[in-house]
């Protein structure tokens, strides 16, 4: 019998999300993906799945949908439904409904056997902004009928799930970014030291940062250059943001930080209106944070 | 060469920016070619190639391509381009008369360069050739339009653009082509690839 899923109501943004297809930013193409990149390995690991299958990404309202044919699921990095960071049996023609608990505004919805979409420039996830990939390139509505593989393997027995942001500021660790040295010492000072407001406006490009501007940086003579995930950007206006999975491929504002990845599912599950504040370190203690993050990560557990 | 990430590298090159890009090129090109483990990704852009690895990706080797790019490429050769477009651009007369000509001058000088793609981004298939003499280099536009026709050929800076969809920008808008630049029911679904050369014809 075939497996999948209709979906009844879309919630805010769903999109079918997998690791992404880097390789191809020679071309422009974005490499996409999953924002919370750590959510979505875990909720694949929890049904079972490799990491790199096909799930879905939710934002702010999850989506209901109606089982064809049983279905194991899991939901992880946000408070969606009655059960995240746990295996959920869904019995054909049951619906599972994943409103969003207090805090909770991205998530990963893994199903056993992975959706199964057509791969497009070697990956299932959706360019949101180019309209490409995933399912009919573009943000799942109602009525969508997605089909579910066979699933890989028995699903991972307990719970597990990402870390929640903490109450307060969420701290960030990054490390100096590639233009730090064209912003004036005031302007750095300010940026470590600042309490930056996450902004409704961010999307999967980036999340928009806003709190006591950075001042105006002289950028006509910076030329386009690559982008990489965690840049921290700054505008004209003198605010950060951060580039996140679907980021321009290149861009030609100035980067004062980049955030060290094995923070970056943090603030992808940090709330709009919350307050973020910047740690800095060196890289190489960046690349033994995120060394011994993908090894947690690998070994099945959140941190 | 500076670090964009714990596994990202930005390698620059100084001087005339068509020939820091060409090295730039050069470098991708033989990363590409080289396939070491962990890597991930070669993006050449204006002056600087950003490398992304993964996992056990060995970053020692990126410092000897910085100080000595490969002359020769490896990979693929590059392909010749004729675009036909037509000179409907909503900034074609301002183009002309702020490079001190008509029209009709611009646009044989326009047509009779050579160009080469120099760096994809912004878009999937946004296409940033060089080539443009130092006369036809204009600023931006103060504001940006909200959309810009698909398939615009456009100029800003050093560069002449064109853009692959509907979206907006601030460049100066010569003509329209209906060639695609990017579809994926195409093979390849690029039709422009780093270092190739383009004509215009209208």
């Amino acid at each position: 019998m075939t497996r999948g899923l209709t979906i009844v109501e879309p919630g805010v943004l769903t999109t079918v999300q997998d690791l992404g297809r880097p390789g191809w930013g020679a071309w422009g193409v974005p490499v996409s993906g999953a924002l919370d990149e750590e959510a979505l390995r875990l909720a694949n690991r929890l049904v079972g799945n490799p990491a790199d299958a096909a799930a879905l990404e939710v934002t702010l309202a999850g989506p209901v949908f109606k089982a064809i044919g049983d279905l194991a699921v899991a939901v992880v990095g946000g408070a969606f439904g009655t059960a995240p960071g746990e295996v959920i049996r869904v019995e054909d023609g049951r619906t599972l409904a994943l409103a969003a608990g207090p805090g909770a505004v991205r998530g990963v919805v893994a199903v056993a056997g992975g959706i199964d979409v057509p791969k497009v420039l070697g990956s299932r996830a959706t360019c949101v902004s180019a309209r490409f990939g995933g399912f009919q390139g573009r943000r799942l509505q109602k009525g969508d009928v997605l089909t579910v593989g066979e699933p890989f393997g028995p699903p991972m027995p307990g719970r597990a799930n990402v870390p929640r942001p903490p109450a307060g500021d969420v701290v960030l660790r990054a490390m100096p970014g590639p233009q730090e040295d064209l912003f004036d010492p005031q302007a750095r000072a300010a940026f470590w030291a600042g309490a930056w407001r996450v902004l409704p406006e961010s999307n999967r490009m980036g999340i928009r940062l806003r709190g006591e501007s950075l001042g105006f940086v002289e950028t006509a003579a910076l030329p386009s250059e690559g982008t990489a995930s965690g840049a921290v950007q700054v505008t004209a206006e003198g605010q950060p943001i951060v580039l996140l999975a679907e980021r321009p491929t290149t861009g030609g504002y100035p980067k004062i930080a980049t955030v060290a990845a094995a923070d970056l599912g943090l603030l992808v599950r940090t709330a709009p209106g919350r307050i973020v504040r910047f740690e800095r370190i060196a890289v190489d203690e960046a690349r033994r944070i995120l060394a011994e993050r993908e090894a947690s990560v690998r070994a099945g557990s959140a941190r | 060469m500076r670090q964009a990430g714990e596994r990202a590298w930005l390698l620059e090159w100084a001087g005339d920016e068509s020939e820091a890009n060409a090295k730039a090129r050069a470098a991708a090109a033989a990363l590409r070619a080289a396939g070491a483990p962990g890597f991930l990704d070669a993006v050449p852009a204006a002056r600087t190639l950003l490398v992304l690895g993964g996992p056990g990706f060995d970053a020692y080797p990126l410092g000897a391509l910085e100080a000595d790019p490969p002359a020769l490429l490896p990979g693929p050769p590059p392909r010749a381009h004729e675009i036909r477009f037509t000179p409907d651009g909503a900034d074609l007369d301002e183009i002309a008369s702020r490079c001190g000509l008509t029209p009709e001058g611009f646009l044989r000088a326009f047509t009779g360069l050579t160009y080469t793609v120099g760096f994809l981004g912004f878009q999937p298939g946004f296409a940033y050739l060089y080539g443009l003499p130092f006369v036809f280099h204009l600023p931006r536009r103060p504001s940006p339009r909200t959309s810009v026709p698909a398939g615009s050929i456009a100029l800003a800076g050093p560069y002449v653009g064109i853009y692959p969809g509907v979206i907006p920008g601030g460049w100066n808008l010569v003509g329209t082509t209906a060639q695609r630049l990017f579809d994926l029911r195409a093979d390849p679904p690029f039709l422009f690839s780093p270092g190739d050369s383009v004509r215009f014809t209208a």
